[in-house]
């Protein structure tokens, strides 16, 4: 309950108690030894703060460390939503949540170690229950692991105040009334404190110790994926450029991972020495989040594809990532015991539109309309509306087949011939109709049959001249 | 006893069971028995296989198996384009279509316009079709790449292709595609091409007649032989089913 009081004491309207000499908080013995199980977070956040160094190995590691703390940013997020960026080298995760879905305090810092190491970082860790807290005790460069809010005050103590990063000449002012450590701070009055050190300054204190709220600012990605690539010599190869490309689809993936999303269109742009760049675009059924099946892809796409001129670089532009149904895999294979094709279904599409245009593969469905070269359309396949729309029924006997325009026939003695002499078949249809949008139509419809048995659809404009024309075959 | 092995992974090897035989007097029953596997085909005897009924009782009586096989490529050879060939297909398509957990209906490179209306008219499901319009680029075997990735991924029970002259080695290549991926592959060649030799399951020649067809199987497993007369149904021109 000690703990309890000491939150008192630093309650925001509680100054003219500290004016007594009070401690800011009483500090407990400072235990060592860290628990031997992990035991369960006693706390209402835990936070995960990192504070991270360029590898010094690296060639101008220093200006990098900005956009590589972003890149492990982006990392992170697949730990926890809530990362904010603390610059110029702290990074901060609240873990509470995801502590038991990594394997405790361990596993936690075993990944975000694994991801700073990925992105060219070293970085110190410390969990604590508040932000600045944990972002302090790694900038000492002390790995703290504080799951309970009761020990934090005390596992603070010893820290040096230059990991608060408070301005040089207030640092000196409290050197020389004997101030070195975070607890000797603490154990200052706080009106005088304010006075002589800055309300700011109590303000940091207070947020260290969980006693005033610290919000963070949360991070937030890209949006779209867009990655450039600089190839060490000029390829012209479509194969050597799609093994070139692999490392951005990696890197694609892993960005779509992260966010449990899948992109629909995805660009390739290959740049050339001197000549504007070549574009392709790639238009998914349905969102893809797959490094391989997008290669393949790509490799069809690449294919069709004609270069002006070697490549030098090449880029991959996302669009929109789009939130991707997550399902299980088919236990048959499609077709065999009642395994449905879905999957497949959809494979089979991207493959034949990555190939032949997205244009190319369509659906049917029916129009209302009277006129025949509007009774139809092309729908994204399988959007048509099912049995039972019957948009066509009732209709008399149509072909099969239907000419993309019709065709005029030559005529002898007013009757059509297409090789040959046509013997009308049917008493006619009339259909006149679509005077509301230009397209007006004044047929008078008829089957045929030619000489090789063929049934033919012919009709004849109602108007002048009155000519005949096929429009389409039985089949 | 000739016996005829079909392409099926199996092994059928008869020698092998020499010294396994069980005694005498249990043979005919064990040698029934195996025999009866699926992927054996005696000559003599029509060939068994998962079929789709063709919506003709008297063309399915002719057909191997009573239908159109489920898994394999066939060749359907009209004597000119558009003399019903379409038409005698189009019951089974609809009893496909209008199947529960259906998968697509593939048509590749059609030479015109599907005309929508007309196939609803006929039964057909129109959200279960795909239409491939491969020979936009006019490249030949471009429609022949569509055609086998069609037969091959397993996402389609019938696919139908247009094709002009292909060749016996790539007849083969589409043939173990829809095997592979358990289709009906229906390839339409013109009459002229009927003497070339073919991997074809099953290739039947197609001529109009008076309100009808007469249905020629050129090669079959077991088929019937001569022609085979069908009429459409009186009021359109496909059989309504059952």
């Amino acid at each position: 309950m000690r703990a309890q009081k000491s939150a008192d004491l630093f309650a925001p309207d509680a100054p003219q108690r500290t004016a007594q000499a009070v401690p800011l908080a009483p500090v407990p013995p400072h235990r060592s030894a860290a628990p031997a199980a992990a035991p369960p977070a006693r706390c209402a956040e835990l936070w995960l703060g990192v504070r991270v160094l360029a590898d010094a190995e690296q060639p101008h590691a220093a200006q990098k460390i900005l956009p590589a703390l972003r890149r492990l940013a982006t990392l992170a997020q697949r730990l926890t939503p809530r990362v904010a960026l603390a610059p110029p080298d702290g990074l901060l995760l609240e873990v509470k949540g995801s502590l038991h879905l990594f394997g405790g305090a361990d596993g936690l810092r075993g990944e975000m170690d694994a991801a700073c190491a990925h992105c060219g970082l070293r970085g110190t860790l410390a969990l604590a229950p508040t932000p600045l807290a944990a972002l302090s005790a790694a900038r000492a460069g002390r790995p703290l692991v504080v799951l309970d809010s009761a020990q934090l005050i005390g596992r603070l103590s010893p820290l040096p105040l230059t990991a608060l990063r408070w301005p040089p000449g207030l640092l000196d002012r409290l050197a020389c009334i004997g101030v070195r450590t975070i607890g000797q701070a603490l154990r200052l009055p706080r009106a005088g404190f304010a006075h002589r050190f800055g309300a700011a300054q109590l303000k940091d204190l207070d947020r260290l110790t969980g006693h005033a709220s610290d919000p963070r600012e949360r991070f937030e990605g890209r949006m779209r994926f867009r990655r450039r690539r600089e190839l060490s010599f000029e390829l012209a190869s479509r194969t050597a450029l799609l093994g070139e490309l692999g490392p951005l689809l990696g890197e694609l993936e892993r960005f779509l991972a992260a966010r449990q999303c899948g992109v629909l269109t995805l660009e390739c742009r290959l740049w050339h020495r001197g000549r504007p760049p070549s574009r392709t675009v790639l238009r998914l059924a349905a969102p893809l989040a797959d490094a391989a099946r997008l290669a393949q892809l790509l490799g069809e796409r690449l294919g069709t594809l004609s270069l002006p001129a070697p490549v030098h670089a090449c880029e991959l532009r996302s669009g929109l990532p789009v939130p991707r149904g997550l399902s299980s895999g088919e236990l048959w294979q499609p077709g065999e015991h009642g395994g449905s094709a879905a999957a497949g279904s959809l494979e089979l599409i991207e493959r034949l539109r990555a190939r032949l245009g997205s244009e190319a593969v369509h659906g049917l469905a029916c129009v209302q309309d009277h006129r025949p070269e509007a009774a139809w359309g092309a729908t994204e396949p399988g959007a048509c509306p099912g049995e039972g729309s019957g948009a066509c029924r009732g209709v008399a006997s149509r072909p099969l087949w239907l000419l993309p325009s019709p065709r005029r026939l030559t005529e002898r003695g007013r009757l059509p011939r297409y090789r040959g002499g046509l013997r009308l078949a049917s008493e006619p249809e009339r259909i006149e109709t679509g005077g509301w949008d230009g397209a007006e139509v004044a047929r008078d419809y008829y089957i045929g049959l030619d000489t090789h048995g063929r049934r033919l659809w012919l009709f004849r404009e109602r108007n002048p001249p009155h000519h005949w024309y096929l429009h389409g075959v039985f089949g | 006893m000739r016996v005829f092995c079909s392409s099926f992974p199996v092994s059928a090897d008869l020698s092998e069971y020499g010294e396994a035989l069980p005694p005498r007097e249990d043979r005919p029953q064990e040698l029934a028995r195996l025999l009866a596997h699926p992927a054996i085909w005696r000559a003599g005897r029509a060939a068994r296989m998962p079929v789709w009924p063709s919506g003709f009782p008297a063309l399915d009586k002719g057909l191997p198996g009573g239908g159109w096989p489920q898994a394999g490529l066939i060749e359907v050879l009209p004597s000119r384009l558009g003399v019903g060939e379409l038409s005698l297909l189009m019951p089974a398509l609809a009893a496909v279509t209008r199947r529960p957990g259906a998968r697509w209906c593939a048509w590749v490179a059609p030479v015109l316009q599907p005309f929508a209306p007309a196939l609803e008219a006929c039964g057909v499901v129109l959200d279960r079709l795909l239409i491939v319009q491969a020979h936009r680029s006019g490249v030949r075997p471009l429609s022949l790449w569509a055609f086998e990735q069609t037969l091959g991924c397993g996402a389609c029970d019938i696919a139908f292709a247009w094709a002009r002259e292909p060749r016996p080695r790539q007849i083969r290549r589409l043939h173990l595609a829809a095997q592979r991926g358990s289709t009906l592959g229906v390839l339409f060649r013109s009459r002229r091409e009927a003497g070339e030799a073919s991997q074809a399951l099953l290739r039947v020649a197609v001529e109009p007649l008076e309100g009808g067809v007469r249905v020629t199987l050129l090669k079959s497993r077991g088929g019937a032989r001569g022609p085979i007369e069908l009429k459409w149904a009186a009021q359109g021109k496909c059989v309504e089913q059952a």
